[in-house]
């Protein structure tokens, strides 16, 4: 433990390499994994099973599969900063930089490319080159039109940011499952939440 | 190197040894995002049975326009995993008989393609030589279990008729449950939609390797009961499980 807090990385320069090394320190050593293909499969299973349930209406597909990563994301940040003890992020910028090199790199072992900030730096997007979920997947015709096939993804991030009174809009923009050239998942940040009771608790 | 230090190793525990190594050079992911996916699917469960119901009250043009608002905010209709779960008790049995189909049904499409993953990954305690009832169960409990659930089953009883009693002394998905000895009813009836998912990837399993009749493969699970197990010698851990096989058999 004091190990892993000890070498949480601080803002000064170089900063970029240590949060790599520190995340791949995680992953290899205080990781404990399963085989990639099963997590692909059972995920495979339960989007079919709900294309199956809402009769290939995938637009409530993808809603659900949001709100199950809702539902998620909100407990696994729980895990996250227990895991890392990461400090607060002083801007979006950083907050960018540890969703794709240490949050992605210590669950799902990939580190997604940061790009296409907004002009005014309060969205950008992540691009998925390597996507566990979908690996060898394909889609049929009509689900290809209108499914976001990893959007468990989003409510995921949604989720957790907002733990972090982080409001976002999380939401794919293009998918290689759909004929895209990349995977693209764009985040973008609404406002910061004050310190509060949440909502539903008082 | 291997074999120079231990020259007595036998063909088979080479082979054992290859496989453990090709196994951990396959890409993994965090174990923790797995089983969160995994128990993650019963409230979502329950969240499809009331958006089903819904509907249905709910038909033409009105039901239309909650789609379009539901499309502008994702989080429309959202309801915490905890709440969806009490929803899951409150709920009539036909109900909920419904919902453990649905998670049932995940567990036998993975069953299907998990034993060709399992097997075509050159898995040396599998040969096709002699695949009968009983190695294919034997195969369910040690390999499948280990894959999906990183443990193998304790305990594999049969009347070499086609009745099977699987026991797993430490069932992973309710691990993180807070179960005490003594459960009381409403806890009881929490763990059945967990006990869905094992149910349906065993019948996945032994379809896609040739019990492909309809019913042919009858599987139920249920907790161990304290009581009962408390008076056995061994202690039995309040996370036991046993998984009820009937398989019909010709002749």
């Amino acid at each position: 433990m004091s190990a892993s807090t000890n070498s949480v990385p601080n803002s000064s320069t170089g900063s970029k390499k240590s949060l790599k090394a520190f995340s791949d320190d995680i992953w290899k050593n205080k990781t404990a994994k399963i085989n990639a293909e099963l997590f692909t499969l059972t995920y495979g299973s339960i989007v079919s099973q709900l294309c199956t349930d809402y009769e290939r209406d995938f637009v409530k597909v993808n809603n659900q599969l949001f709100l199950m990563g809702y539902n998620i994301g909100m407990r696994l940040i729980e895990d996250f900063l227990a895991r890392t003890a990461l400090p607060r992020c002083e801007s979006l910028a950083k907050t960018s930089e540890v969703v794709s090199k240490c949050a992605f790199k210590i669950f799902l072992n990939v580190t997604p490319q940061v790009g296409n900030w907004s002009s005014s730096q309060d969205a950008f997007s992540l691009f998925l080159d390597e996507n566990p979920l979908s690996d060898f997947v394909e889609l049929p015709m009509d689900a290809a039109k209108e499914l976001w096939y990893s959007n468990i993804l989003c409510g995921v991030l949604k989720g957790a940011l907002e733990m972090v009174q982080m409001d976002c809009d999380v939401f794919f923009t293009s998918d290689v499952l759909k004929g895209d050239q990349t995977t693209e998942l764009r985040v973008k940040l609404n406002r910061v939440l004050k310190d509060e009771i949440p909502a539903g608790e008082d | 190197m291997n074999s120079n230090q231990k020259p007595e190793m036998t063909e088979h525990q080479k082979q054992q040894l290859q496989f453990q190594l090709f196994q951990e050079s396959l890409p993994k992911v965090n174990e923790i995002v797995y089983r969160m996916l995994l128990n993650e699917t019963i409230p979502m469960a329950v969240s499809v049975q009331n958006r089903l119901s819904d509907n249905s009250d709910t038909q033409g043009t009105l039901g239309q326009e909650l789609e379009e608002k539901l499309v502008l905010d994702p989080l429309k209709g959202h309801v915490p995993s905890h709440k969806l779960l009490q929803q899951y008790l409150a709920s009539e049995s036909d109900q909920q008989a419904k919902i453990d189909n649905r998670l049932n049904q995940i567990g036998f499409s993975l069953g299907q393609k998990l034993s060709q993953l399992l097997i075509f990954s050159n898995n040396p305690s599998l040969s096709f030589r002699d695949m009968d009832l009983l190695a294919v169960m034997k195969f369910v409990c040690r390999d499948v279990w280990r894959q999906v659930f990183g443990k193998q089953i304790d305990n594999l009883k049969t009347n070499h008729r086609g009745t099977f009693y699987l026991l797993d002394n430490n069932y992973k998905p309710v691990e993180s449950l807070a179960l005490d000895d003594d459960k009381s009813l409403e806890e009881k009836a929490l763990i059945d939609p967990y006990l869905q998912f094992p149910c349906g990837v065993i019948r996945g399993v032994l379809d896609s390797l040739g019990f492909k009749e309809e019913g042919a493969v009858i599987c139920t699970a249920t907790l161990v009961d304290n009581a009962e197990s408390s008076k056995s010698k061994s202690p039995i851990s309040s996370r036991a499980v046993i998984f009820n096989v009937q398989v019909a058999v010709e002749n």
